[in-house]
């Protein structure tokens, strides 16, 4: 059967959002996609699709103007997701700290998984940074399943489906993951 | 009834690496009237630099302006301050920042043409153009020691000097470089698939790019004479041979020859300075506050770019304005537009090179 579970840690996908970055750390996400440090080679591709996207990678401090739609991206995906802050101005604010016009860092609105530094990030960071991502994705779609195995499988006699005693002790639980 | 159907595209899109918003009305597939707007990434750097920093640091602030041109805004807000303090820089020194404004200049054309192919849906080129130029990325860490903010200029010359190891792989990987985008250019010129997507597609005539007040490679794919190179004489270019580049068609593809031509000149000019690079030091100490007003424009890889820096004799400014080569050059994207299949606006879009993180600053 078509497996979810395994499908998506081995291709994940991100979806790519500037909140007012200056451009640098973006172009350096799209070297790492590039021929010379490939992190296509771990099934990642880049969508502009919050809908079919696993991996959140933002960069910028997140600008006045920028706050609604850095929550509505979030809120589109479907989870399990993972959001990476790439560079030092995503983390906190950087040298933008402290202007008129930002917010200093993004996880001010949304919860953040992964934090990369540096100003910009180099590529081999980035690749870090999603690797990282990756471990967390697979915990999170794990929790995730946690509350599906508090029943164990019905029983069916005669073609009569019988969900009585479905339900596990907590120490059961335990015992059947 | 109403016959046109309005398209957005952004602030978040595929095609986008900043966010913007274009609104397309349209009839059919043509695109009747465009409106845009770019504010999204305004985060108050031009403020900022007159309340929070020193004069000294805000070269390395107004870097932060746009990754991509980062060079040439550090570059003309320092030279607009030593021109307030009133002191001269070394040869060296103003060599050396030639040599990375062009090495910029190289990486940026490459990074716009690879994104025009990519809006065109040719991956294979776009994956192509990239992996060439880590060739220059890879000399710019070499030089400075960072890939994109390099934080290489300061106030009274440069930060770190070049030995012969250096300069040998610039030459190296440059002349790597130039038999590349000689490829491009087979391609860019020849490629029959390429051509559909980019001949006669997105032109601006010489007349509206003189009257919307086109500049950088948009306006001399058109036939427009200006380059700020030209002008000026507080940098060498003449010396280490410059030579303006136009194309007269002013679609995408006399765009992308253009920015072609412009790489092939910047990798002549690198080459010469490397070869010629005079003696002396790299740092020369200027002492002072500045004091007064002055203006200074460089040519960025987008166009021309304007500092205005005035100065009241303490650490603090009084005045920092920044005016991008984007957004000068607005209301002629907007004109491109109307006219044109909806189909090609990303691949239209792409080919500006439009940078917004500089438009909103
Ligand atoms: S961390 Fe630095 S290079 Fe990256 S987007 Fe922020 S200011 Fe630009």
């Amino acid at each position: 059967m078509f497996d979810l579970k395994k499908y998506r840690k081995k291709s994940p996908w991100i979806l790519h959002y500037n909140a007012g970055s200056c451009n640098g750390c973006d172009i350096e996400i799209l070297a790492s996609l590039a021929p010379k440090y490939d992190l296509e080679r771990f099934g990642v591709i880049n969508t502009g699709n919050p809908k079919q996207s696993d991996i959140f990678l933002v960069t910028g401090p997140v600008t006045y103007r920028s706050r609604e739609r850095l929550v509505e991206l979030y809120t589109q995906m479907p989870e399990p997701k993972v959001v990476i802050a790439v560079g030092s101005c995503t983390c906190t604010g950087g040298v933008f700290r402290d202007m008129y016009n930002v917010e200093d860092g993004i996880d001010r609105y949304i919860p953040v998984d992964v934090y990369i530094a540096g100003c910009a990030v180099s590529p081999e960071l980035i690749i870090d940074g999603v690797v990282k991502a990756l471990e967390i994705l697979e915990k999170k779609s794990k929790e995730m399943e946690k509350a599906l195995k508090l029943f164990k499988e019905a029983t069916s006699e005669n073609g009569v489906i019988n969900r009585r005693n479905v339900a596990l002790k907590v120490g059961e639980v335990h015992e059947e993951n | 009834m109403k016959k046109t159907i309005n398209i957005p595209l952004g602030s978040q899109h595929i095609s986008l690496l900043e966010p913007v918003r274009f609104k397309f009305e349209c009839e059919n597939e043509k695109i009747i009237s465009v409106d845009s707007d770019v504010g999204f990434v305004h985060r108050g750097i031009e403020r900022a630099c007159t309340t929070k920093f020193k004069f000294d640091a805000i070269g390395y602030v107004v870097a932060r302006v746009c990754g991509l041109c980062a060079i040439t805004h550090s570059l003309s807000y320092t030279a607009a301050v030593e021109k307030l303090l009133g002191g001269e820089i070394t040869k060296k020194a103003k060599y050396l920042r030639i040599l990375l404004l062009e090495l910029d200049r190289i990486h940026s054309h490459m990074l716009c043409l690879s994104h025009t192919c990519e809006n065109a849906g040719f991956e294979a080129m776009f994956m192509r153009i990239m992996g060439d130029r880590e060739l220059v990325m890879e000399i710019q860490e070499l030089l400075t020691g960072n890939r994109v903010q390099f934080d290489y200029i300061n106030i009274g010359g440069v930060n770190r000097d070049i030995n012969s190891e250096v300069a040998k792989k610039i030459i190296e990987n440059l002349y790597e470089v130039k038999q590349r985008v000689l490829g491009y250019m087979d391609e860019f010129t020849n490629n029959w698939s390429l051509s559909l997507k980019f001949k006669g597609i997105g032109a601006l005539s010489l007349d509206d790019a003189y009257s919307f007040n086109a500049i950088g490679p948009l306006a001399r794919a058109s036939g427009l004479n200006i380059d700020v190179r030209n002008e000026i004489d507080y940098l060498p270019f003449n010396e280490i041979g410059f030579k303006m580049q136009t194309q007269f068609e002013g679609d995408i593809n006399a765009r992308n020859i253009v920015r072609l031509n412009e790489i092939f000149n910047s990798i002549l000019m690198c080459e010469n300075i490397v070869n010629g690079l005079p003696e002396g030091e790299i740092f020369t100490k200027l002492k002072g506050k500045p004091n007064g007003e002055a203006i200074v424009r460089f040519e960025a890889p987008r166009g021309e770019l304007m500092y205005y820096v005035k100065g009241n004799g303490s650490a603090m400014l009084e005045r920092v304005r920044i005016k991008t080569p984007t957004f000068a050059c607005i209301p002629a994207f907007t004109h491109i537009f109307v006219g044109e299949n909806y189909a090609d606006a990303p691949a239209i879009l792409a080919s500006f090179d439009p940078c917004l993180s500089c438009t909103a600053k």
